[in-house]
């Protein structure tokens, strides 16, 4: 029954969506639910004469029954309600998170490489330099990430789009066309920080991936 | 109900469509609401497939055999439980199975993505119900399971297949389907990313444990598939080649490169082309296994029967699957280029590619061996037959270069392995493989494959002890425990790493079994009740040959004491021929298994003589092979480690439902030789052991039997009564002096058009080989074309590795690294 809660969690999910205050009321899918279960008992009793497997499957059948309600419900309800559940996208949303998850990877791999020279699989040698490397791009890493400005920085800006104190940028790019390639090898250090709006970018981009302003 | 049916299939494709059409459009415009609805919509086709599912299960169940699917597969005597299996019984019901299992899991990967890969889920609902639409249109216009006779109702079923009445066989196809479909959500995942444009790791991320989980089931369902002809099927082994076994071996060798080659993408960002490339490879493998299977393209045990209409239709949707797939990879490939950068051949990114071209190398063998016959029909307009010892004889090295890639594999370090430390890794795992050899030399064992495998199979065995000892020593020494309070620290802090050793270990455990066989003993005898006839170190005494009859069929069991060298009882065998009604044309042949952990005595009865009350027995002895089972149990183990979540401790292992049912399955197969029961024996006679002239075998192993039925064995081992006609026949043209080429030439000739050799001897047969290792020989160029480019790009880069000066960042750097942990 698997698909049965998947389903029920997100049409709760739906139902609840609204506001809080919703959250004790009777919602759709438990009427649906409910439905079913009234059905399925009528089922019991009508089909009379039956082998007992047979009224089983006959009631769990109507019971499915009860599912597809949920899922038409689902499909025409967002058609006639106003689009207003949109939401803006985190307009750095991805830069960042490639950025962080980078760096992470950076982290990761320093810590494979100390576990991996603990273990005796690499010469000390070639540990120094590997290491080396691997923690000059962890550095640089964090310093484009500094220079990004911090999470607050980020909200702060979020929060201003959101209420529409600044003019939106055009936010909605990443889903349609290729906007959303991160490069997985950012520059090192600030070479690409915008001066207008402090995304950092790659080092040999001339123009803001953000706010597509020039680089000096 | 039928008609219901056949309308809810009517609906389902339409919602379908909707929800592909909503939610692409929804994502193109920018409008919530309309993706809302096409989930929405998503959601409703998997609750109208499952009310189908109901109706035609609840068919099955009260026998309405007015539907002419439930007539063909069911009938009134037929056990509740087999019953309702009968829904994947068929052709019809097992592609609604399929399009059934596919909703479900739809569903549930877009419920638990919705929120994290907000951007990619509208392309995962389209294509995920494009496939659905696929399979319902198949239903609906070729297939559909609602059927119903026009004018007669039959008053009963016709039955299932004997053959398929077996508790592993009612469940293995739902777990190969799980499997099968299960890899369907990385390609919907793949897709959605190669669309949408975002092509860094976080599709990979979604679709990991997905891939992992539809792995797993399909190990099992092969492993199922395994158990279900060695105990049915009753010619002595688990593994005949056979064309439906090979479709689920073909997307379990490019998932399982999957699974390798996406760690090195997460950790080094390499190789992203080649992923996206095996998610849709391997999601074409599935749907080409499904249509092998199913349309009756290549003969086998399994096979449905020849549909033309049916192949066409499959052979569109791949064709379109291919381009739409391969096409979006070309058009993004400037996206896809990341930088790579080799730093070492002797490194464990090397080791990888070699893995991965090693897998798709057999994967892609496989599949033009499977292809063979039609391939040269098509061509020469000649069927050749490709039987199980040319399979054999071409995967035992490919296994064994895949196991020896196990042991090293993990023994080198990512980037660069240099010679003093690969003496100080390699030393012990050598050491224990050395020990084997020698240990096997003193044995005098002198199969050499078998004691290469086991050889191996000690340094896998020495790497992966070694990895969990030295691991546990370096953590125990970090955080100051014992060792191990350190082991489990270690397998809880890289699930992934030591779930995967403790599946290599499984691994291994099969390839002992596999390496068992080079021992196994084949004999033939004859025995009528009070005689005797002494095979290996078993003494086989018959004791009677019996009829009875349970009302769905009627059975000829022989009752069989089993006596060791010295003369004890160790217990009774019962082999047997079952006659099920409305099938008696096709009796299936109950083996007995006297299974141990040392080796199984196998015992099946091929034919009798109800008069004489003689029977003919094929003594199979079959040494380790329950290390094939067990292994399986040791690697679903492994598995459910390497899934559980990231925030569950490692001895939390124990409480897995997947682990544990595999371990359970394991267990229960377990090895309870029968209680040895005293009984009084009249003198007994000696029976004749069939003496097989070795000039027949040796000709007979050269014919893959052609009646139809058998997975093309050879005539040598196939039990079958066609064969041993064969057999008796190939004797009396020896006997008449006819040269081996004489004879094999002969029954060439007498077959016109139907291939009966084992391996393709001559004209076309022998060329076309060159096909798959020209094309193996080429991935290995291609592969180490690739790794001297990206090498020689490392070294030009020359990049500086001087550390960097700023004490404060270092600091933070050192910090970061703490908090990791």
């Amino acid at each position: 029954m698997s698909s049965a809660t998947s389903t029920k969690a997100v049409a709760a999910r739906t139902a609840a969506a609204p506001g809080p205050a919703e959250t004790t009321a009777f919602k759709p899918w438990q009427f649906f639910v409910l439905a079913g279960m009234f059905g399925a008992t009528a089922t019991v009793i009508v089909a009379t004469g039956q082998s007992p497997a047979g009224i089983v499957t006959l009631s769990l059948t109507v019971l499915a029954g009860s599912l597809v309600a949920i899922g038409a419900y689902e499909t025409l309800v967002p058609l006639v309600s106003p689009d207003a559940t949109h939401a803006p996208k985190l307009i750095q949303g991805r830069t960042r998170a490639a950025l962080e998850r980078e760096k992470t990877l950076a982290l990761r791999a320093i810590k494979e490489l100390e576990f991996d020279h603990a273990m005796g699989k690499i010469a000390d040698a070639d540990f120094q330099d590997v290491r080396d490397r691997l923690r000059a791009r962890a550095i640089g890493l964090i310093q484009q990430l500094d220079a990004g400005g911090g999470y607050r920085t980020v909200i702060d800006r979020e929060l201003e789009v959101r209420l529409g104190r600044k003019p939106a940028r055009p936010a909605d790019a990443g889903t349609g066309g290729g906007t959303a390639a991160i490069d997985t090898d950012p520059a090192p250090a600030a070479a690409g920080v915008c001066a207008s709006c402090g995304v950092g970018n790659d080092a040999d981009a001339r123009f803001c991936k953000n706010c597509g302003s020039k680089l000096a | 109900m039928a008609s219901l049916g056949a309308f809810l299939l009517l609906l389902s494709f339409i919602v379908a469509a909707y929800a592909a059409a909503a939610c692409v459009a929804g994502a193109r415009r920018h409008s919530h609401r309309l993706v809302e609805s096409g989930i929405g919509a998503f959601h409703t086709v998997t609750a109208l497939l499952t009310v189908a599912s109901g109706v035609i299960v609840h068919a099955f169940v009260v026998g309405d055999y007015s539907i002419k699917y439930v007539q063909r597969y069911s009938d009134s005597v037929q056990p509740l439980f087999y019953k309702i299996t009968s829904y994947w019984g068929g052709l019809d019901g097992s592609v609604l199975f399929w399009a059934f299992l596919l909703s479900v899991f739809g569903t549930v990967a877009v419920s638990v993505n919705r929120e994290r890969h907000r951007e990619l889920i509208p392309y995962v609902v389209a294509v995920t119900a494009v496939v659905e639409m696929f399979f319902l249109f198949l239903m609906i216009i070729h297939n559909n399971p609602f059927d119903t006779f026009i004018t007669q109702t039959p008053a009963d079923g016709r039955g299932l297949n004997p053959l398929l009445q077996n508790f592993y066989m009612a469940i293995h196809p739902p777990t190969m389907y799980l499997g099968f479909v299960g890899l369907t959500i990385p390609f919907a995942f793949g897709m959605a990313a190669l669309i949408t444009g975002q092509l860094d790791d976080s599709w990979l991320r979604a679709v990991r444990r997905w891939t992992m989980f539809s792995w797993f089931f399909l190990s099992l369902g092969l492993v199922l598939g395994m158990i279900w002809a060695y105990e049915e099927l009753g010619w002595g082994g688990y593994w005949g080649w056979d064309p439906v076994e090979n479709a689920g071996l073909l997307p379990w060798f490019t998932a399982t490169a999957f699974l390798h080659s996406v760690i090195v993408q997460e950790r080094r960002g390499m190789l992203r082309v080649w992923n996206v490339t095996l998610v849709i490879l391997t999601f074409l493998l599935t749907i080409f296994g499904t249509f092998m299977t199913r349309s009756g393209v290549v003969q086998s045990v399994h096979a449905f029967g020849d549909d033309p209409e049916l192949a066409r239709l499959f052979v569109m949707f791949m064709v379109g699957v291919a381009l739409f797939g391969f096409g979006w990879v070309i058009y993004r490939m400037p996206m896809l280029k990341a930088r790579h950068e080799l730093d070492s051949w002797m490194s464990r990114e090397a080791a990888f590619m070699l893995n991965n071209w090693i897998l798709l190398f057999a994967a892609f063998f496989i599949l033009f061996a499977t292809m063979f016959p039609t391939l040269s029909e098509a061509v020469a307009g000649e069927r050749l037959t490709v039987g199980p010892p040319f399979f054999n004889k071409w995967m035992t090295p490919i296994g064994l270069m895949l196991l020896f890639l196990t042991g090293v594999g993990p023994l080198l370090a990512w980037k660069k392995s240099t010679a003093s430390n690969l003496q100080s890794q390699f030393l012990w795992p050598t050491v224990l493989a050395l020990a084997v050899s020698g240990a096997l030399v003193a044995m005098g064992v002198r199969v050499w494959v078998s004691g290469l495998c086991f050889a191996l199979c000690g340094f896998v065995f020495g790497t992966i002890a070694q990895e969990f000892i030295r691991g546990a020593q370096v953590r125990r020494d970090t955080t100051g425990t014992d060792l191990v309070t350190a082991m489990v620290g270690l397998v809880g802090r890289n699930k992934r790493r030591y779930g995967g050793y403790i599946v290599h270990l499984g691994i291994v455990l099969m390839f002992l079994g596999f390496a068992g066989e080079g021992f196994s003993v084949d004999q033939q005898v004859l025995l009528k009740p009070g005689q005797e006839a002494t095979v290996g170190a078993y003494t086989l005494h018959m004791d009677a040959l019996r009829v009875t009859d349970d009302g769905q069929k009627q059975m000829v069991t022989a009752h069989v004491t089993i006596k060791d060298s010295s003369g004890a009882v160790l217990g009774q065998m019962h082999p047997a021929k079952w006659f099920f009604r409305k099938h008696e044309e096709e009796p299936t042949t109950e083996v007995a298994i006297r299974r141990s952990i040392n080796e199984d005595l196998y015992l099946v009865m091929p034919a009798f003589e109800m008069q004489e009350q003689s029977a003919s027995m094929e003594v199979h002895i079959n040494p380790l092979v329950n290390w094939v089972w067990v292994g399986f149990g040791i690697m679903a183990i492994g598995t459910g480690i390497a899934l559980l979540p990231e925030t569950v401790f490692s001895f939390a292992a124990a409480k897995l439902p997947a682990g544990a049912t595999a371990a359970m399955l394991a267990l229960g197969l377990a090895l309870s030789p029968g209680a040895a029961q005293a009984q009084h024996v009249d003198a007994p006679s000696a029976g004749i052991v069939v003496q097989r002239n070795p000039a027949e075998r040796a000709v007979t192993k050269k014919l893959a039997c052609w009646c139809g039925g058998c997975s093309k064995l050879p005539v040598d081992e196939c039990t079958c009564g066609h064969c041993a006609g064969v057999r008796q026949e190939v004797d009396g043209l020896l006997a008449k002096g006819m040269s081996e080429e004489a004879i094999l030439q002969y029954f060439v000739t007498q077959q016109a058009g139907q291939h009966v050799l084992a391996e393709p001897m001559s004209g076309i047969g022998r060329y076309a080989w060159l096909v798959p290792y020209g094309l193996g020989a080429t991935g290995i160029l291609l592969v180490g074309a690739a790794a001297v480019r990206w090498s020689r790009r490392r070294h030009e880069d020359g990049e500086a590795a001087a550390p960097v000066a700023d004490s404060g960042l270092n600091e933070r750097l050192d910090d970061e690294l703490r908090d990791l942990d």
